[in-house]
């Protein structure tokens, strides 16, 4: 069949590359799969009791749009506790994973201004959530030594600019690494002064080794930021695709609606599920984190023999090493080994390669060394 | 300052939000389904949870299930597809509902729409950019949308055309050869079809349902979504899928990456015991929409209402024009007045605001009761327009 209207679709979509940017698996194919977004972990027991408790007691029907009351209220709690923001019930939108929050801030909240300023080395995700529908994008540089992250005077030459709204990581899910106390209050005030707004990816937060300082959390800005990230991260739920938004009410009215539009609601059975690893996450989370920090300060030791290069990084579930090579011998020397793992590239950052902290990780580091 | 009457999405929510507050509601407007999911499929979920919870799934989704949709779209309508590259899982018919709007249109291309139709076909495609070209059907004619009308729409900027059928909010069901009449104007036009199957399984008397992707000509321009949310009783799942040639389908695939990576594994494996378990509890749930059917129908010529009869989905589109309220104030009364939950024509459409869409999703005797209270509704109304 010849259609020009195909055609020209199909061109449209091949000249997209914010689009057909490649991103990293959600979960690992499989233990040596050391480059997914999410890793395979045991689910508890409970969570399942409780989860089909939920489906057998009928649960099976729609929600309410922006998720389950109570577990609105555990997310809101979590991000009180952990780290300070001052969220309630009403700012967080239960999401179909993070994916899912990336593109309904991005796209609803990024209708709202004339630009967004998105990190050079970013997740593929947000450029793929930018890549669905036009949008004006400002690049912000990185810095290297920082671990990927853009640095404050970056970011206040965006703001000063004209550039309202940014899309930051912290941790960065390239690197881990996360803006310091300082630094974040700094971000604050410029994004302050001008009149601006965050969206914060801050899912990698569980992970870090040492004090987090949140955007959100900082005097004044819980109006000006809206906070995102996976719901309850480490406990099994990676591919039930899970996540979360929290922002002001008025932001969150039309994410709603786009939400309504797009999906209606979140699965009962992943928000059902979420909701009882929310009551397990703090003794959870804190094994893990004790056990992560081992792994990674034993592979930082490993790679600092090997003469690898190891990013500046926080996050204990992920390390990245800058490659002189590049990615691309990396990986394939990887591979060869039986290795996966996530290539810079996707996220532009094309001499890095980031691996997941796992009990084979330091096998996987040896065949690079 | 007047206060901005509330549309569409808006109005919905306020009404569902006034609706919970009352112990008592009888609701009839959201197309849920009564019944819980079958326990098979529930059975399904938790063997998932225990044995398959970190199971990788691609963004198209699992393969068994894709392979389970293919044997599904095969025997059901007719359409041949390949299960590798055909076929993306999505969070449910909302979800498959809007990739397939934003894939096949961009900003300032026109989507021909037989009207009325489900409201989100118009929200996506504003996200989209695109331009809504409303064909009219009305109850009179059963809401049939007439293929010289559609012809008639056609611009050098058309670039899609939505068939729905079952249609949602209107129930008429395309003829066959009212189907075979627009696929023709498409490839005269070189229109890309968007099929909404979600109501196939459920058509009454002797009405037919056809897929215009099982046409001769079809497949290759046609975009099908289904999902199990309707048939299975599975609307909080978020489960279903859009078939389509391999060349649309990778476009599908990469904004289905981009606006939620994936599924929820545990609904996958839920659907894949949906689609090749026992089909007993859907027949059973058909029966129970057709006997439902024709209790609100006999309740509505009780009342006086004009319909299109619904020749297949689960509801029914009523004209209210002889009470003299717009159906936004006439949904609100009776349901402030009598506790039931009706959805205003003007949620659908700003022309239909001398319709209402009431649902047969609940019980019989649930469904009776409601039917009553809203007898008396009506009958309050005209005693004061007396």
């Amino acid at each position: 069949m010849t259609s020009k209207t195909k055609r020209d679709v199909l061109e449209k979509h091949r000249d997209n590359a914010n689009l057909n940017a490649p991103s990293p698996a959600q979960v690992m194919f499989s233990q040596n799969d050391l480059g997914a977004d999410g890793l395979i972990r045991p689910l508890d027991e409970r969570i399942i009791a409780a989860t089909v408790e939920a489906l057998e007691s009928g649960q099976t029907h729609y929600v309410d749009v922006p998720g389950i009351a109570p577990l609105r209220d555990a997310v809101a709690d979590y991000l009180r506790e952990f780290s300070g923001a001052a969220y309630e019930q009403g700012n967080i939108v239960i999401t179909a994973g993070m994916q899912e929050s990336r593109f309904l801030t991005i796209q609803m909240i990024g209708a709202q201004f004339d630009s967004i300023g998105v990190p050079e080395a970013v997740h593929p995700g947000a450029r793929k959530a930018l890549g669905t529908r036009a949008r004006k994008v400002a690049t912000l540089p990185v810095d290297a030594s920082a671990g990927y992250l853009s640095s404050v005077e970056s970011v206040d030459a965006a703001v000063a600019g004209g550039c309202r709204l940014l899309f930051l990581e912290s941790p960065s899910r390239l690197s881990g690494a996360v803006y310091s106390g300082e630094q974040v209050a700094a971000i604050g005030e410029i994004v302050n002064e001008k009149d601006g707004a965050v969206i914060w990816d801050q899912g990698l937060a569980p992970w870090v080794d040492g004090d987090y300082a949140s955007l959100a959390a900082q005097d004044g800005e819980a109006a000006r930021v809206a906070t995102i990230g996976e719901a309850f991260p480490g406990m099994g739920l990676a591919s039930w695709f899970i996540g979360f938004i929290a922002a002001p009410e008025a932001w969150v009215a039309p994410m709603q609606s786009q939400k309504q539009i797009q999906s209606i609601c979140t699965s009962t059975a992943s928000q059902y599920g979420a909701l009882e690893a929310s009551q397990l996450f703090g003794a959870a989370r804190g094994q893990q984190l004790a056990s992560l920090r081992q792994i990674r300060s034993r592979l930082s030791q490993l790679a600092s023999e090997g003469d690898l290069d190891v990013l500046r990084g926080a996050a204990a579930n992920i390390i990245a090493l800058r490659m002189e090579s590049g990615s691309e011998a990396a990986l394939a020397t990887l591979r060869a080994a039986g290795y996966e793992a996530t290539d810079g590239a996707f996220f532009g950052a094309p001499d890095v390669v980031r691996l997941n902290v796992t009990n084979t990780t330091a096998d996987a580091l040896r065949a690079l060394v | 300052m007047s206060k901005k009457k509330k549309q569409g999405t808006n109005l919905l929510y306020d009404m569902i939000a006034e609706a919970s507050a009352y112990d008592d509601v009888i609701v009839m407007g959201r197309g849920d389904p009564d019944f819980d999911t079958p326990a098979h499929i529930v059975d399904a979920a938790k063997d998932a949870m225990v044995n398959h919870h970190a199971d990788y799934s691609p963004p198209e989704g699992l393969l068994a299930l894709r392979e389970a949709i293919a044997e599904r779209v095969k025997r059901v309508n007719n359409i041949d597809v390949d299960a590798d590259t055909e076929v993306v899982v999505t969070n449910g018919g909302q979800e498959a509902l809007f990739l397939m709007v934003v894939a096949a249109n961009g900003p300032g291309d026109e989507m021909i729409v037989p009207e009325p139709n489900y409201t989100t076909y118009a929200d996506s495609l504003a996200f989209a950019g695109g331009v809504k070209v409303e064909v009219q059907a009305f109850a009179e004619n059963d809401f049939r949308a007439d293929p010289a009308d559609v012809r008639a729409a056609v611009s050098d900027e058309s670039r899609s055309l939505l068939l729905v059928s079952p249609n949602n909010p209107a129930a008429n069901v395309i003829s066959p050869e009212d189907m075979r009449e627009m696929l023709g104007i498409a490839i005269e036009h070189d229109l890309i079809v968007l099929a909404d199957d979600i109501y196939d399984l459920f058509v009454y008397d002797d009405f037919e349902h056809l897929s215009p992707a099982s046409l001769p000509g079809g497949k290759e321009r046609t975009l099908t979504l289904n999902a199990l949310s309707k048939a299975y009783s599975m609307t909080g799942w978020r489960l279903g899928w859009i078939v389509g040639p391999a060349d649309l389908m990778a476009r599908v695939r990469e904004l289905k990456a981009a606006i939620s990576g994936g599924t929820s594994v545990i609904s996958q494996y839920a659907g894949i015991a949906a689609l090749t378990g026992p089909q007993d509890a859907v027949e059973m749930m058909a029966e129970a929409y057709r006997r439902r059917r024709r209790l609100v129908l006999d309740a509505l010529d009780e009342m006086g209402m004009a319909y299109g009869v619904p020749q297949g989905g689960q509801f029914v589109f009523a004209d209210i024009s002889f009470t003299g309220l717009d159906s936004g104030e006439l949904a609100q009364r009776i349901l402030s007045e009598q506790h039931v939950l009706a959805y205003p024509g003007s949620a659908f459409s700003k022309d239909r605001k001398d319709y209402l869409r009431m649902t047969f999703l609940q019980p019989e005797e649930k469904l009776r009761e409601g039917l009553e209270r809203m007898k008396v509704a009506m009958a309050d109304i005209m005693a004061e327009r007396q």
